[in-house]
């Protein structure tokens, strides 16, 4: 089972496609989360869901705006891909009944 | 951010492999963070990186385990080898300890093959357990070995007869980098020979109350080796029938598996 920031981490590479490279994953995950991710944790849980055989990372090419220094890319490999649905999946389960679950469907409707 | 902040930076990634090095400095670059967040977020990776392997029982078995309390006990026997020598170079000395020149070297040659086979085993264990590591088992192996030799007063030894376990234990260390396991055979050979090798010792008492039997010290220095064993048994099994030679590790490392 993923932990929370692995499944933001999985989630946020597999938005960005084929861009998904640090600096772009930390900006979707502060974006959409609205949590300060620090390159340390970015950096440990990829190296880590690597070993896991969860993405897959390459460099890419040197860019003007990076001071010519490489992109670390990342892709979601298809074990990712299952390990982010069985995560989503069972907070989806685990939610229902919930109150705050609820409480939205009950001011929807 | 300015060329000075920069500059420390660029050092702190010194610390980081050459790839991400490139990838976070790049990321700080784009992103046009200011040098104390870039100076954080560098050394809190480093930070992160090293403290990854201690999440594993490997490193603190090697530190701890081995390399601390082996080069203690490893000295004191460097030190009985290197009295052995001197005992069979010395007439009087040998008249002393009522043996012949024969016993005295078969002694000796028991002694030396004893601390070769502990040393190696000791070092084989530490360097295939703490890869990563490895800066603090020596650290631990170190303290020791530099405390004993400030305190070392024996006019008829050179202090650095206390270093004698060094060699083979490199050596083994060496060995333990380069290969993740013995073959079980090999293994079961070497753990064997040390064990016998200290029977002579199984029935001599403890010198004084307060100190522990000497059998229960060498049992400290001679868990390693069987340990190799129970590594290269666990090794086999999972590996199956593997292809011959002395090392079953070698096509592991081979592949790069670390």
């Amino acid at each position: 089972m993923l932990g929370e920031f692995e499944y933001l981490l999985i989630t946020a590479a597999a938005g960005l496609g084929d861009d998904a490279y640090g600096a772009a994953i930390r900006e979707e995950i502060e974006a959409t989360a609205g949590r300060k991710c620090s390159i340390g944790a970015l950096y440990t849980t990829i190296d880590r869901l690597e070993t896991k055989g969860l993405l897959r990372t390459w460099m890419g090419d040197a860019t003007p705006q990076r001071g010519g220094r490489a992109k670390r890319m990342v892709r979601v490999t298809p074990k990712g891909v299952l390990a982010a649905k069985a995560f989503y999946d069972a907070v989806t389960r685990v939610s229902r009944g919930a109150s705050w679950v609820a409480d939205r469907t009950g001011g929807a409707s | 951010m300015t060329s000075t902040g920069w500059f420390f930076v660029e050092a702190a990634a010194r610390l980081l492999a050459r790839d991400e090095r490139e990838a976070v400095l790049g990321d700080l670059v784009e992103r046009n963070e200011n040098v104390w967040q870039g100076l954080l977020g560098v050394l809190g990776l480093a930070f992160r990186q090293g403290a990854v392997p201690w999440k594993s029982w490997r490193p603190w078995l090697a530190g701890f385990g081995v390399a601390l309390p082996s080069s203690f006990l490893l000295m004191g026997f460097s030190l009985s080898v290197s009295w052995s020598y001197l005992t069979i170079r010395c007439p009087e000395l040998l008249q002393k300890s009522s043996l012949t020149l024969g016993s005295g070297s078969l002694v000796l040659l028991c002694q030396a093959l004893l601390l070769i086979g502990w040393s190696w085993t000791g070092g084989f264990v530490v360097g295939s357990l703490s890869r990563r590591t490895l800066w603090a088992s020596t650290l631990l192996c170190c303290s020791p070995c530099l405390f004993c030799l400030s305190r070392f007063r024996l006019e008829s030894l050179s202090r650095f007869c206390l270093l004698l376990f060094l060699v083979p234990a490199i050596w083994g260390v060496h060995q333990g980098l380069r290969i993740s396991t013995m073959k079980v055979s090999w293994a079961i050979t070497v753990a064997i020979t040390i064990t016998a090798l200290m029977l002579p010792d199984w029935s001599s008492g403890a010198h004084h109350w307060w100190a522990p039997p000497r059998w229960t010290l060498n049992w400290a220095l001679c868990w390693p080796a069987w340990y190799l064993v129970a590594t290269a048994r666990r090794a086999g099994s999972k590996a199956g029938l593997r292809g011959g030679g002395l090392w079953s590790g070698q096509r592991e490392q081979q592949t790069g598996m670390s």
